[in-house]
């Protein structure tokens, strides 16, 4: 099992009036609400969680981009990969990951990588998303494109980082008459790129084809157990040996003492995820086109409920968090994991308004008592 | 809806898919240019108009019962479509009438082939972009919201929304906002470049606007009656953008009297 260690450094001093007065805090939330001595303090508090995750033994530090929220304070996951390169000395770096379907410049995003692989000495890892919908208002990119710019940014990136030769680079959305990357990445063919996102048939053959690292989001384990079976059918279509290490569970994780102390302490901060972090109603979230009409009739007819109706009780049933004491936590985890076959585990740690104190001890429990007794699992399915 | 018997429903086969028409009435053709919403409908506005027109009412390729045709995907394609449709409805300088989404077509047309149309009828028609007067996003409204958005009448707004969640209409409105945000996310709802290009326009015109219009400001509509040389501008009170989803007899009788007087 790879352990990691994923910061989404979310902003979580809301106003008392947030739920009655504000439908999100994310696009339109208004910055006023963030106070600069308190968000200068937090990324450097943030930043000093990551690097202490390395010390205790995660194998990876990960973060990820998102545009106009309170939900995550990180508009460039590149910068904040810099920020640790030169600080660490053995994890992965992960940005989990470059939003390239709102980039108007994917070939940026090629160089950036290829600078942070020097940087880290060959331990960045790439992790490419489309974005969330909300992010396609905020940089006033066409939703109805979102698929396609993706994709086209991901073969151009690609070739970028492996072409020996300079190339003219001519798709629908980019057209580049000098393709030349200054620096090549360090890594050979290139770093290792992660795909996360919600599953569908699509991705499972575009990740399986290309030989990436499938990374679970939100969802109740039954719809992950779905997405992780759908993807293990792929790739055993295509003839390649099934790799659980090739599927990464992530996952909301608390860790404490005991039951009660855990339940106690994550109970308020889960409710600031569910609830105000990932409020979002469905018109900032599925811009039109943004959805194919095949993924957005799941999502309709699934029934499943939005993140804000759902109890403690059923965040933890569901698989959504895992909270406890170390034994319980590595008993839930140890049952998703025979469940969903990951080798794998992308926890969040720093959950909503936790102090620093909780997310520093909840982690070095969590490397202390739960990571030995789970190393094991996640290498053969 | 008075009288339905007369309508035909057809198809118009284009290479990569094809696109559907409703047709009625007898007189001179007016080709009519939907909203964002009202595609595939014919509705008392249309009925009152065909009493005196042959009224040509197809869905925009992506919108209602018309595919989604690849090849068009920007506004010029549109215009390029429409002309199409003009040559292979045999056509001779229609009226054209828009409404919205379906106004600037109707405004790109007449600037692109002012020879080509026998008169124009902008109806709150998007297309222009006035910095100081923002068209409202509606691709960021909730169904409440885009209901009071687009409507003066609160009770006409109230009928706007669907008593019971229904997947199959949810789709079909995602899939028309899909073909509207397809042609209109960015530049917002507008070319930059129409409006300096309105003095091309020849065809009659009339302006209409909706006195209560939260969506398109009323300053756009005297921005296109000043643009065009000689358009005439009328307003049309207690109504909203809705136009003739709200108030059908008033944007019936205005665009049937203006049509009547034109000599194409």
């Amino acid at each position: 099992m790879k352990f990691v260690f994923f910061h989404l450094m979310p902003y979580p001093y809301l106003p008392d009036d947030f739920d009655e007065a504000y439908s999100s805090p994310s696009l339109t939330f208004p910055n006023k609400h963030f106070d600069r001595e308190i968000g200068n303090k937090l990324y450097h508090r943030y930043l000093d969680e990551l690097e202490h995750a390395e010390t205790v033994g995660f194998d990876g530090l990960a973060v990820n981009e998102h545009h106009q929220s309170a939900y995550g304070l990180m508009p460039s996951p590149n910068l904040m990969a810099a920020a640790l390169a030169r600080r660490t000395e053995r994890a992965q770096i992960m940005v989990l990951g470059n939003a390239i379907g709102i980039r108007g410049n994917p070939l940026r995003v090629a160089e950036e990588i290829a600078m942070l692989d020097h940087l880290t000495d060959g331990r960045i890892v790439s992790g490419f998303v489309r974005g969330i919908g909300w992010e396609y208002f905020a940089h006033s990119v066409n939703p109805t494109r979102s698929r396609a710019r993706f994709n086209e940014a991901h073969d151009l990136i690609i070739k970028a980082w492996t072409s020996d030769e300079m190339f003219q680079w001519t798709s629908p959305n980019y057209e580049y008459r000098y393709v030349n990357l200054w620096p090549r990445p360090l890594q050979q063919p290139h770093p290792p790129i992660y795909i996360p996102g919600a599953g569908s048939s699509e991705t499972f053959q575009f990740v399986a084809e290309h030989g990436y690292t499938l990374m679970s989001v939100y969802a109740p384990s039954r719809v992950i157990q779905r997405w992780f079976d759908g993807y293990r059918q792929v790739v055993a279509e295509l003839g390649h040996p099934p790799d659980p290490s090739k599927i990464a569970f992530s996952v909301p994780i608390y860790v404490a003492p005991t039951d009660e102390q855990a339940h106690r302490e994550a109970e308020p901060q889960l409710g600031w995820l569910f609830r105000k972090g990932l409020k979002q109603g469905p018109e900032i979230v599925f811009p039109p086109g943004y959805m194919s009409p095949a993924s957005l009739r799941g999502v309709l007819s699934s029934g499943a409920k939005p993140f804000a109706e759902l109890s403690y009780e059923e965040l933890l049933t569901h698989g959504y968090a895992v909270v406890g004491s170390p034994d319980t936590v590595v008993n839930r985890l140890g049952e998703l994991q025979n469940t969903l076959g990951f080798g794998q585990l992308i926890g969040l740690f720093a959950i909503g308004g936790m102090s620093h104190a909780q997310v520093v001890a909840s982690t070095e429990l969590f490397a202390a008592e739960v990571m030995p007794a789970l190393k094991a699992l996640g290498t053969t399915r | 809806m008075t009288d339905t018997k007369e309508i035909t429903e057809e198809y118009l086969e284009f290479p990569d898919g094809r696109v559907h028409l409703l047709r009625g009435g007898t007189g001179e053709p007016v080709l009519f240019l939907h909203a964002a919403g009202g595609a595939g409908q014919w509705l008392e506005f249309h009925e009152l108009l065909a009493r005196r027109f042959e009224v040509f009412a197809p869905d925009h390729p992506g919108f209602g019962g018309s595919d989604e045709l690849p090849e068009v995907e920007a506004m010029d394609d549109l215009v390029y479509h429409y002309l199409d449709v003009i040559d292979r409805l045999g056509l001779d300088r229609p009226h054209v009438v828009g409404a919205s989404f379906g106004g600037w077509i109707a405004a790109e047309l007449a600037v692109a082939a002012p020879h080509a149309i026998g008169s124009l009828v902008l109806l709150s028609a998007a297309g222009l972009r006035l910095p100081d007067h923002p068209v409202t996003d509606i691709f960021f409204l909730t169904p409440p919201q885009l209901a009071d958005a687009l409507h003066h009448d609160p009770a006409k707004a109230a009928a706007f929304l669907p008593a019971e969640p229904d997947i199959e209409m949810a789709l079909a409105a995602y899939r028309d906002m899909t073909a509207l945000a397809r042609f209109s996310w960015n530049p917002f709802l507008c070319d930059p470049k129409l409006e300096r290009r309105l003095r091309r326009v020849t065809a009659p015109t009339l302006v209409v606007w909706p006195d209560d219009d939260k969506v398109i400001p009323i300053a756009h509509g005297h921005r296109y009656a000043e643009r065009i040389p000689g358009a005439r501008f009328a307003v049309v009170p207690d109504c909203g953008h809705a136009m003739y989803f709200e108030r059908p007899a008033a944007f019936g009788e205005i665009t049937t009297d203006f049509l009547a007087g034109v000599t194409r």
